[in-house]
């Protein structure tokens, strides 16, 4: 009886194991998903392959900007968020074509590509050692989500394994939404000018 | 009964030595490519001689500093030659070209170089860049130019080159 209930207890202790660990099996996603080095806003971030420093946040409900012929007005049923900073390649050439908002409820917002034919875009920068470069990036998002908002940004939105930039996005706050930003080209190492009316 | 306890915990023992083995005989091939790709020292060409590469005799003819868009950026200009003896070979595979500096750091060519390689170089604006070598005959000599932008301080700049055919061999122009 004894060695029934010791074979019996071996038998469930098994599936026990089993049922473990199928429930907890990394899928593939998990076992390729980027490895994040974080960040604050206003710090220099460096990963191996480049480093980002993101230096201004500014919110607005209108992004006006001024072509050589005629200005476009881009209006948002949600808020435009301007992100500018500076990025630098450290070991080879590359560009960073991939930069996500990700909104305290877990959602990521991938850049607008409504402003994509503004200088100095993120995505079509391309980024030189030693050459630290002037970045733009733009997102729209729900006002919800800008408070406790985080910054990805990596070489490739699915690139496995790859580098991810995690920047925490603190101070960030739906008070300080402008009416309109007027972006403008620039001569000079910044490609563009920012103003908010 | 003891017999059977002493092969049971044997076959137990042999599976640690045995389950390591099989993942290394599995992965053997790869192991080796990836090991010999990290092992191969590049052919270190000195300036103004030639050396055979990838069917092809390489040499650098000129590297040109011209002043950049901003105060601290420099174009290099890297023009250099291939004399071609064996197309096959030469186009088997994609051609990669970067610039590197003393503290190891890599340059990729620009895509477009533009009016400043036009008013400082007109010599080699109209060379093609890599992709030259796809018209390549046996005989011929191909003049190509690539375009880089690095930063003023960049120094000890040196060509590297790397044909598909022939990795994990590459070249190294001084």
């Amino acid at each position: 009886m004894s060695a029934f209930l010791k074979g019996l207890g071996g038998v469930v202790l098994a599936a026990a194991v089993l049922y473990g660990m199928q429930r907890t099996t990394p899928g593939y996603g998990d076992i390729t998903s980027p490895r994040p080095v974080a960040g604050k806003l206003g710090h220099r971030l460096e990963g191996r392959a480049f480093a980002i420093d993101i230096a201004k946040v500014q919110l607005a409900r209108t992004v006006i900007t001024k072509g050589a012929s005629r200005d476009s007005t881009f209006t948002t049923s949600g808020v435009w968020v301007v992100v500018e900073g500076t990025a630098e390649a450290l070991n080879e050439s590359l560009t960073l074509l991939s930069a996500e908002w990700l909104g305290p409820n877990g959602v990521r917002y991938a850049m607008s590509q409504r402003l994509s034919s503004l200088p100095g875009m993120l995505s079509g920068q391309r980024l030189e050692p030693g050459l630290p470069t002037p970045v733009l990036m733009a997102f729209e998002i729900p006002e919800s989500q800008v408070v406790g908002g985080t910054l990805l940004i990596a070489r490739s939105a699915w690139a496995p394994l790859a580098e991810q930039a995690r920047i925490e996005m603190v101070g960030v706050k739906p008070v300080d939404i402008h009416s309109s930003l007027v972006v403008a080209r620039a001569q000079g190492r910044v490609p563009w000018a920012l103003s908010a009316q | 009964m003891t017999s059977e306890r002493r092969r049971y915990w044997l076959s137990l023992g042999a599976l640690v030595v045995v389950l390591p083995a099989a993942i290394v005989v599995n992965s053997w091939d790869s192991l080796a490519e990836w090991r010999r790709s990290q092992l191969q020292k590049p052919i270190v060409v000195e300036r103004g001689s030639a050396q055979a590469y990838a069917g092809a005799e390489w040499q650098l003819t000129g590297l040109t500093r011209l002043p950049g868009a901003t105060p601290d950026t420099t174009l290099i200009v890297a023009e250099f030659d291939a004399v071609v003896d064996d197309p096959t070979l030469l186009q088997a595979g994609p051609c990669a070209i970067a610039l590197t500096d003393d503290k190891g750091r890599r340059w990729l060519p620009v895509f477009l170089p533009g009016r400043a390689v036009r008013q400082g170089r007109p010599a080699a604006a109209d060379k093609p860049r890599c992709y030259g070598l796809a018209r390549a005959e046996k005989g011929k000599t191909i003049a190509m130019a690539e375009t880089f932008t690095v930063p003023e301080s960049a120094a000890g700049l040196t060509l590297s080159v790397s044909i598909g055919g022939a990795k994990p061999a590459s070249l190294v122009l001084k």
